[in-house]
């Protein structure tokens, strides 16, 4: 796979304060300072935050709020770049401990592209990981440059064991995509402590532990389906390792750590170099189907991106993050920010304008449900607000794919209906402590096989 | 530039229920052709003037009560087209017309219209009009002769819809287009198929039985029974019959939504046609088999709901199905 640079001075970059869950960064810059690449200029105190950095030399024209992919206002750092790739010293840091290396992923600003800070992900408060997944099955070589099949599988098996180092997980797995045939080919065969890694297959009932006694070791390749979602963790937990994940919980409450490539790549290099996490890839998928990847520097706007790579016919519609669950954007003065993936353009004529009509019961969406559940019966209750009765029809599965609302003859917004009564079901049980009997954990503690 | 804002997902699979009708009506239109050709002016007259009250009268409800105005999705058409098939061509011209109006008034928009209603409109009017109007109703002959040849052209056909089973061969199209799931037709028709194999094979097992046979290679021999074809096979096997496991039972709003709900669905179709068929016809137990399953569809549907992730072994359903009827009162655990 081919990964362009892109290589142009724009008028301005906005890096926003916050490209991540939890706390929002103070700036530790003014307006008028001049920066340098890698210059950290946002950090808090709190424990679930991420620092930011500069990835541009030049000034600060502004502290203000910005838009931001996820379609609100973000305070964000605006600087003008200048022609110069000063940057601060970079250096890196071999052999640290477990500790060290957390506070240099929370200094380094390294998030998963979910949006949770690494660092939190692989050491929560007061929970023990065993486990640490890398995620390979959507972004599969999307993370970095490399030179070769090889290089890939190197850095990631290093990657891993890093992360591990980091929980303190004794076990770890990276999980590629079955029909991805590169990646597959990437990995198997080469030699990690003189034993020969083989992509193992999860199918039926096998899942990691099974190959965790097969092979006889604790650092396993394996692959599965393409799966895809906004709320994919539960069920990729699920899918891997086994562990049922409880309604209201997250993989971490089982003792699963999930990465992604990016932010394994991330920490790889912040180990090996220690660059600071300013830089990632983004796929374009262009009017006419064809799709690029760049690299970009965070705070890099769309409008640059886009400009860069040769579209500049009427564009009707651009969306961050994937056509299936992705956020369209209303200008084009947004930034690329930590979790951003992709970003496809549609042409005006091609951007779909539905209305609504009745459910037919034709059981499409049921059929295309990765997690068997029945979303046309969910988006009824959803839409009547009988949350409860979407509960008993287990709407916690559900991983906001977007499957059911694409095939749905009558255009009816299931997607919607479910995050609705999702967010309703979360809100009417903030705060009640989840052993009460009727809170969303009821009857089953968070984990379990 | 301004751009379009809304909600995901971005792209869509492009069907609606407009599409979903038409290619039925189109799947419809070879038997409608052969059956012209075959009836002649009275066919064309039954076809037209049901279509048409369905259509109007769908039009009037709309406009009488200030709903949206639907016809353009085909479903009215589609209706009156099905409805048609099912009324004999000596039928005076009153009986399609009213036939059309009843269907539409109140076998859909009393129900609350498009995928609301929990009977076919098809049936409703059929059945209504059956007993009804007995006499008119009534074809001159029944298709029931067992030869190969009646698949293709029958020689008996009563009804415009049993002209020629063969000519429904575009219902396979459909159900490889995905615009008639495959669950419903196939255990609907492997019923229809089983049951009669297997009552051949049990009355030979009885046979040997009465005659006090030890040999248990006799009675495994009696398995050879599936592969001859039972004499009850051929009265099923009718245009109505091929004509109810395609549209008529396969009327989304009707059936469960549930994967398993839709194959018992298919079963409960296969039983009670053979029930009517065996003891009546297939051609009335068709149509009145496929209303009475309908009956307990949302039965189905509320004992087939999926478990989480959908994983749960038999077993562990039942059990959770037993727990769940054992009162509040009577539970106990273990306090931790």
């Amino acid at each position: 796979m081919e990964i362009k640079t892109l290589d142009i001075l724009p008028e301005k970059v906005i890096i926003p304060l916050k490209q991540h869950i939890g706390a929002v960064c103070d700036p530790i810059v003014k307006k008028g300072d001049r920066v340098l690449v890698g210059q950290k200029i946002g950090q808090s105190e709190e424990y679930v935050s991420s620092a930011v950095h500069s990835s541009v030399c030049g000034e600060v024209i502004a502290i203000e709020q910005c838009a931001n992919p996820d379609g609100n206002k973000v305070m964000s750092v605006v600087i003008q770049p200048e022609q110069s790739d000063e940057r601060v010293e970079f250096s890196s840091s071999q052999s640290l401990s477990s500790d060290e290396l957390a506070d240099i992923i929370k200094d380094c600003g390294i998030v998963e592209h979910y949006g949770a800070p690494t660092h939190a992900v692989l050491r929560p408060k007061g929970k023990k990981i065993d486990i640490v997944l890398i995620n390979a099955t959507s972004s599969e070589w999307i993370g970095g440059k490399y030179k070769n099949p090889e290089e890939y599988a190197y850095q990631m098996m290093d990657a891993l064991k890093l992360l591990m180092k980091t929980s303190g997980a004794s076990k770890g797995a990276i999980v590629l995509r079955t029909d991805d045939r590169e990646s597959i080919e990437a990995f198997d065969g080469i030699k990690v402590d003189n034993r020969r890694i083989v992509v193992a297959p999860l199918v039926g009932g096998r899942k990691l532990d099974y190959y965790y006694k097969e092979q006889g070791s604790d650092v396993v390749v394996v692959s599965q389906k393409r799966i895809y979602g906004k709320k994919i963790l539960n069920f990729f937990t699920y899918n891997v390792t086994g562990r049922k994940v409880g309604s209201g919980c997250d993989p971490t409450d089982v003792g699963v750590a999930i990465c992604g490539v990016k932010s394994a790549k991330a920490l790889y290099d912040v180990v090996h170099s220690g660059k600071p996490y300013y830089e990632t890839v983004v796929s374009l998928e262009g009017v006419d189907g064809k799709t690029d990847h760049i690299q970009v520097k965070i705070g890099t706007l769309f409008k640059d991106i886009i400009e860069a790579c040769g579209y500049n016919g009427k564009i009707g519609k651009i969306i961050a993050n994937g056509v299936r669950t992705g956020v369209a954007q209303y200008t084009d003065q947004v930034p690329v920010t930590k979790g951003t993936t992709r970003i496809t353009l549609q042409k005006p004529e091609h951007v779909l304008i539905d209305e609504s009509t009745h459910c037919i019961h034709c059981a499409r969406c049921v059929d295309v449900c990765t997690v068997e559940l029945l979303p046309s019966r969910i988006a009824v209750m959803a839409d009547k607000g009988q949350f409860d009765e979407c509960r008993k029809l287990h709407i916690e599965n559900c991983i906001e794919c977007g499957d059911c609302a694409a095939v749905c003859p009558s255009r009816i917004h299931i997607l919607q209906f479910i995050r609705y009564a999702k967010q309703s079901i979360g809100l009417a049980y903030e705060g009640v402590p989840s052993e009460s009997a009727s809170g969303p954990k009821a009857g089953s503690a968070c984990g379990g096989e | 530039m301004t751009y379009v804002i809304s909600a995901p997902p971005h792209k869509k699979e492009r069907i609606d229920i407009q599409k979903l009708n038409m290619g039925k009506i189109i799947a419809l239109i070879p038997l409608c052709l052969v059956a012209i050709y075959f009836f002649g002016v009275p066919a064309i007259q039954l076809i037209i003037t049901t279509v048409l009250a369905a259509v109007i009268t769908e039009l009037g409800i709309q406009k009488i009560f200030k709903q949206k105005v639907t016809i353009g999705d085909g479903h009215a058409a589609l209706i009156g087209l099905m409805l048609a098939l099912l009324i004999p061509p000596e039928a005076p011209l009153w009986i399609p017309v009213f036939g059309g109006f009843f269907a539409i008034a109140f076998g859909k928009h009393v129900f609350g219209g498009i995928g609301s209603y929990i009977f076919s409109p098809v049936l409703v009017s059929w059945i209504f009009m059956r007993s009804a109007w007995a006499t008119h109703m009534t074809a001159l002959s029944l298709p029931n002769t067992g030869q190969l040849s009646d698949l293709i052209l029958e020689s008996g056909a009563g009804m415009l819809v049993d002209v020629s089973p063969i000519a429904l061969i575009a219902g396979l199209y459909l159900i490889h287009k995905r615009y008639i799931e495959w669950r419903i037709p196939v255990s609907f028709f492997a019923t229809i198929v089983l049951i009669p194999q297997t009552l051949l094979f049990l009355s030979g097992v009885y046979g040997l039985i009465q005659h006090g046979v030890l040999n248990p290679l006799m009675y495994l021999s009696q398995l050879f029974a599936f592969l001859s074809i039972s004499p009850e096979l051929p009265y099923a096997m009718v245009g109505v019959l091929f004509f109810g496991i395609i549209f008529l039972a396969t009327d989304t709003p009707t059936t469960p939504v549930t994967k398993n709900g839709r194959l018992i669905y298919g079963m409960l179709c296969g039983l009670l046609v053979f029930i009517y068929g065996y003891f009546g016809n297939y051609v009335e137990g068709t149509l009145y088999g496929i209303f009475l399953a309908s009956c307990v569809s949302s039965f189905i549907e509320m004992n087939t709901r999926p478990t989480s992730y959908g994983n749960a072994s038999f077993i562990e359903r039942i059990y959770g199905r037993i727990k769940a009827k054992v009162p509040e009162s009577l539970k106990f655990e273990v306090i931790k």
